[in-house]
């Protein structure tokens, strides 16, 4: 009975990708396509399990690295965020430049950096963490001024400090944003990586990916993808996690 | 108890200047004592300059004509000294704080360490004993407002400014409310200003009700509730009650609508 | 308050100029390597006449792709949205797709799109994959957020389902989809760009990675400036129309 309940379920929500799947496999076999060209799933599936532990040590790079990327790329924004918060001079200089720079392709900065810091894995993490920091200076920015209704009256009546105002208000005020503004770039973040070591071909999912399509090995290149493609799709699952379960403590 | 004035508010005027460069003459000539130890209800249609009043008694707003004092000092100097409690319509409880920790939140703001027995005494005092490690979302509307008056009584306050704390709840609920108010002002007679536009609100609980006429406010209307305390709700029903509410509620009416 | 404005206007003047200023003498001084060119010498390589073809071809390819990315993908979007959003049924399988397909690397879609379609279609396309996931992710909600009083208002008054649809559910959505459009420049800029830095024949993209890999550094920082530039003046003609509408919304 339940299992019914949740096959249904599962149909429901995933038809429209299963639907394409099937089409996929149905083309490939009745156009008898070879698999250099295009293999199916069927054939890329065969492929990743034949060999799946060779993929864990790339995707796991990969995926170390734009963690690491994130979380520096969001110390800093949100670092500059508060500094900007606190001078009304520094904050004015910078609000244009920060929407400046989310309004522009970052991504198309990757080869510059690559340029400018060499082929290296810390310029991997460099890169992503330019692509973190922008979302995080400009959410962070808005929830620092996102007081709860009233709460900055209370506090000057109350007569707390301005240290006690940005510890126990601003800050806190700050962190549904920020929970915001991780999941939102949590998968660009591996994205970012992936493209940047496809780019420059150091070690990882890109680089894997790279290696594989220039051989015309199109199922492991598929293959490659679609762990890439579950790697971004667990960081946004983690981030989405985090969000939530701060958010229920935060609201 | 000193005769000197509690709060003395003194030939105020409020201008406001609009977005549009144009201004708005909020308050003009409000002039009002409040004795140590009164019970003030403010009552007007909405819009007359309430809650500016409030404000400006708060140190939340600069007068642009005359002075308001307290205890002869400028209220900014009572905030600094953490003497002043607040509660306004709106909770502004933080939602990230339980229950203990927003009505414990005063203590940080004034430096000291939190008085832990004072604040379980105050979240008793208003009903919400059980409910200290629930988060301002779990609780109802009344919930939330007693929660919010303890946090304004718990340093012991010498003023007291309530902006129509009880105005977004039902009638049964603020009834309520206003026995548990006149239960806890009883015990700690603490010079208070109350903002409603309820009239029984405000003769229930007020030493003295004032009444405000609509822009630009001013006062038109300043009564003695001499009602015995402590009051019962019972109180309501009585004659004289019902004689002091129609006086009242004929003063708010505006001018014309009784010819 | 309009003081205040001119000075933040003011204040921000000076940041920008201080960032050229930055880049020009980080550039002059060599502070950051060979690789960092003054701003002078990027826009006086822009600028030389013999190399305007060389960026005129490429940039015509581009926003070519751009364009038509963004075109196909703001009405899939919006086509896929007002489906799942009259179709409740098809609306969580459609939910999933979308976000799935958005998961996808698009390094890792572009070969499957080369044997698919083709090598010059490939930046189109990575484009309006991009951009319609921005336009159905933010019309489904702008389609749902009409309020409870208005849906039961039209209810009483018997209005069918495709009338709440045109007059309540799609203004109401309004500028959720103006936003869609500002928020959905850079991402299509984005999708041409990777797409051309898979073989395709043309481009700034390509302009780009040829540049990278064979240390052209002023052919390099021109290309993406360009782009930058094309892409910031989209969005601000967008963050204009999103104010307009939202003035008429409010
Ligand atoms: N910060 C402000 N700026 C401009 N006008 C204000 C401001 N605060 C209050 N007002 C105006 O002053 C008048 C009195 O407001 P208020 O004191 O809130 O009234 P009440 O509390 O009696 O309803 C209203 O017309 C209101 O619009
Ligand atoms: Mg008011």
């Amino acid at each position: 009975m339940t299992a019914v309940v949740s096959i249904s379920n599962l149909l429901r929500r995933y038809w429209a990708v299963a639907l394409i799947v099937v089409g996929w496999q149905i083309w490939v076999s009745a156009a008898g396509l070879s698999s250099i060209v295009l293999p199916g799933p069927l054939a890329v599936a065969t492929d990743f399990a034949g060999d799946p532990l060779s993929y864990a040590g790339p995707a796991g790079l990969t995926f170390l690295v734009a963690i690491a990327g994130l979380l520096l790329g969001f110390l800093l924004g949100a670092g500059l965020a508060i500094l900007s918060w606190s001078s009304r001079i520094l904050n004015g200089l910078l609000t244009p430049l920060g929407l400046i720079f989310t309004s522009i392709p970052v991504v198309t900065l990757i080869p510059i950096i690559a340029r400018l810091l060499g082929y290296d894995v810390r310029t991997v993490v460099a890169i992503v963490s330019l692509i973190c920091f922008f979302p995080a200076f400009v959410y962070v920015g808005a929830g620092l001024r996102a007081l709860p209704p009233g709460s900055d009256d209370l506090f000057r009546v109350f007569g707390g400090s301005q240290l006690q105002r940005f510890v126990r208000l601003v800050l806190p005020s700050a962190v549904p944003n920020l929970m915001l503004a991780f999941r939102l770039t949590a998968p660009e973040a591996v994205l970012a990586a992936v493209v940047a070591e496809f780019l420059m071909g150091t070690d990882g999912l890109g680089y894997l990916f790279r290696k594989a399509a220039g051989e015309f090995d199109t199922e492991r290149a598929l293959a490659t993808s679609l762990i890439a493609t579950i790697t971004s799709v667990a960081c946004f699952g983690l981030a989405l996690a985090a969000e939530r379960r701060v958010l229920r403590r935060w609201t | 108890m000193s005769d000197k004035p509690a709060i003395r508010i003194d030939r105020v005027s409020k201008t406001f200047r609009l977005g549009d460069g144009n201004e708005l003459s909020a308050l003009v000539d409000i002039d009002l004592t409040i004795a140590p130890g009164e019970f003030v209800a403010l009552l007007g249609p909405s819009g007359c300059g309430k809650s500016t009043i409030l404000r400006l008694v708060a140190a939340l707003e600069g007068a642009t004509a005359g002075r308001v004092t307290i205890e002869g000092k400028a209220p900014a100097d009572l905030c600094q000294s953490h003497r002043l409690g607040v509660a306004f319509q709106d909770h502004a409880l933080l939602p990230w704080l339980d229950i203990e920790a927003n009505v414990a939140l005063p203590f940080h703001l004034a430096g000291r360490s939190v008085d832990k027995a004072q604040v379980k005494d105050l979240i008793s005092l208003v009903g919400l004993a059980g409910f200290e490690k629930a988060r301002p979302k779990q609780l109802s509307g009344g919930m939330r407002q007693r929660a919010s008056i303890a946090r304004a009584l718990v340093l012991e306050p010498e003023v007291l400014l309530l902006d129509e704390p009880f105005g977004a709840l039902d009638a049964v609920t603020r009834r309520q409310m206003n026995v548990e108010l006149q239960r806890i002002w009883s015990r700690h007679s603490i010079t208070t200003l109350l903002v409603t536009h309820s009239v029984d609100e405000a003769l229930f609980l007020a030493d003295r009700v004032v009444v405000m006429s609509g822009r630009p406010g001013r006062i038109i209307l300043d009564l003695p509730a001499p009602f015995a305390r402590p009051r019962a709700p019972s109180v309501m029903r009585d004659p004289a009650f019902h004689d002091m509410v129609d006086r009242l509620t004929e003063a708010l009416e505006p001018e014309g609508a009784h010819a | 308050m309009t003081s205040a404005r001119s000075q933040s206007f003011v204040l921000g003047l000076i940041g920008v100029s201080l960032f050229l200023i930055a880049w020009e003498v980080i550039g002059t001084y060599r502070l950051a390597g060979l690789t960092w060119p003054p701003l002078s010498t990027v826009l006086a390589f822009l600028t030389t006449p013999a190399k305007l073809p060389l960026f005129g071809r490429a940039a015509a390819a581009s926003f070519t792709s751009v364009a038509i990315g963004y075109l196909c993908g703001a009405c899939g979007g919006l086509i896929l949205a007002l489906a799942s959003h009259l179709i409740a049924p098809v609306r969580p399988g459609l939910d999933r797709l979308v976000a799935v397909i958005h998961a996808i690397p698009s390094i890792a879609l572009a070969p499957l799109l080369i044997v698919l379609a083709s090598a010059d279609a490939t930046p189109p396309i990575i484009s309006g994959l991009g951009v319609g996931y921005i336009f159905y992710v933010a019309a489904t909600s702008g389609l749902a957020t009409a309020s409870a009083t208005h849906r039961d208002l039209f209810a009483v008054l018997g209005a069918s389902r495709f009338s709440v649809t045109l007059r309540l559910d799609l203004p109401s959505a309004l500028p959720a989809i103006a936003s869609a459009m500002k928020l959905s420049v850079p991402i299509a800029f984005i999708g041409a760009i990777i797409g051309e830095w898979f073989g395709a024949s043309r481009g700034l993209g390509l302009l780009i990675v040829s540049a990278m890999q064979n240390f052209q550094i002023p052919l390099l920082w021109s290309a993406v400036l360009i782009t930058a530039v094309a892409s910031l003046a989209m969005f601000a003609l967008f963050s204009l129309t999103e104010r307009l509408v939202q003035e008429r919304m409010r």
